[in-house]
């Protein structure tokens, strides 16, 4: 490399602009706290979202078992335990037919989409505490 | 100095000083690069840019890919073609792939005492460097400015090694001539 031709370049492009770094970085930390509030409030709304999803569908869920007859298979297992454990396997076929599994599917899909909203809004709140 | 890839891995695992003093570092730098493409009025906006770009894209650079200081380099080039974009005007197509000659690819080129006299003057130095077609223009700053190797240049700029050293020749071929037209 010509090394004459190096240092020239270096000195006459030498513009230092200290204060443009300092710009940057607050550009760069209100886009940060922007960001961080808009996925606040993302996360909020599908937590609040979740978990009124997940009250209608606990209390249909209790109305679901209370008709399916669930109640009363687990009864059984306490009055006619011997009767059950001479056809255990059709007692565990009619229990697990009285259960109603789409609506636990959708409860424990709201549940873990609640649990998840929480955890990312904490890690938000902790980002901000930080970030200020 | 802390090295770049520690202050990146210290960003990402939430010490936002390690970005911070990625920007302090190479800010300058940026800076007095494009300043040489856009001029004065919106180079502080371009660079502003540039550093959001990194700050977006931080957690996908790959660092067994190519250095910090690359990629940024590469960052500012494109934004350097958006703002032309912008402009409605092609920056880096002013030169096409032209068929090398053997001959042009040297390492050195180097500039007799006279004509880097000359050059120390800063607007004679501005007035051949805007002559320069925008490719050798990059390459002469890169290079003499920012110490990049020309295999580093070439990431940059997207072009192979020897195509690099073969502008970074005629660059200096025709930064004599303009320099003895002065």
């Amino acid at each position: 490399m010509d090394k004459n031709l190096s240092k020239l370049f270096k000195q006459v492009y030498n513009y230092s602009e200290s204060r443009l770094s300092d710009d940057i970085w607050r550009a760069i930390q209100a886009k940060e706290a922007r960001s961080l509030k808009i996925q606040s409030l993302l996360y909020s709304f599908v937590g609040i979202l979740s978990l009124g999803g997940f009250v209608f569908i606990a209390i249909s869920l209790k109305q679901q078992f209370a008709s399916s007859g669930f109640f009363e298979y687990v009864s059984l297992i306490f009055s006619d335990g011997g009767l059950i454990a001479l056809y255990w396997k059709e007692y565990l076929l009619s229990l697990v037919d009285s259960l109603p599994i789409a609506s636990l599917g959708a409860l424990l899909f709201l549940l873990c989409s609640m649990l998840v909203s929480i955890r990312k809004v904490i890690q938000q709140l902790k980002g901000k505490l930080l970030f200020n | 100095m802390e090295d770049d890839s520690i202050l990146i891995k210290r960003y990402l695992e939430g010490e936002e000083e390690g970005l911070k003093i990625l920007i302090d570092k190479y800010t300058s730098s940026v800076y007095n690069f494009t300043l040489r493409f856009i001029g004065p009025l919106n180079t502080s906006d371009v660079v502003q840019e540039v550093f959001i770009k990194v700050w977006k894209n931080l957690k996908n650079f790959n660092e067994d890919k190519s250095q910090f200081k690359t990629w940024l380099f590469i960052i500012t080039r494109n934004s350097i073609t958006d703002y032309y974009r912008k402009k409605k005007s092609i920056p880096f197509s002013s030169l096409r792939e032209e068929e090398l000659n053997e001959d042009e690819i040297k390492d050195e080129a180097i500039l007799p005492d006279e004509m880097l006299e000359k050059l120390q003057d800063k607007e004679i130095l501005n007035k051949i460097l805007n002559e320069l077609p925008e490719n050798y223009r990059m390459i002469l700053a890169l290079y003499y400015q920012e110490d990049m190797t020309f295999k580093e240049i070439g990431e940059v700029l997207g072009k192979p090694l020897n195509t690099v050293k073969s502008y970074h020749f005629r660059a200096i071929k025709l930064l004599k001539k303009l320099c003895t037209k002065i």
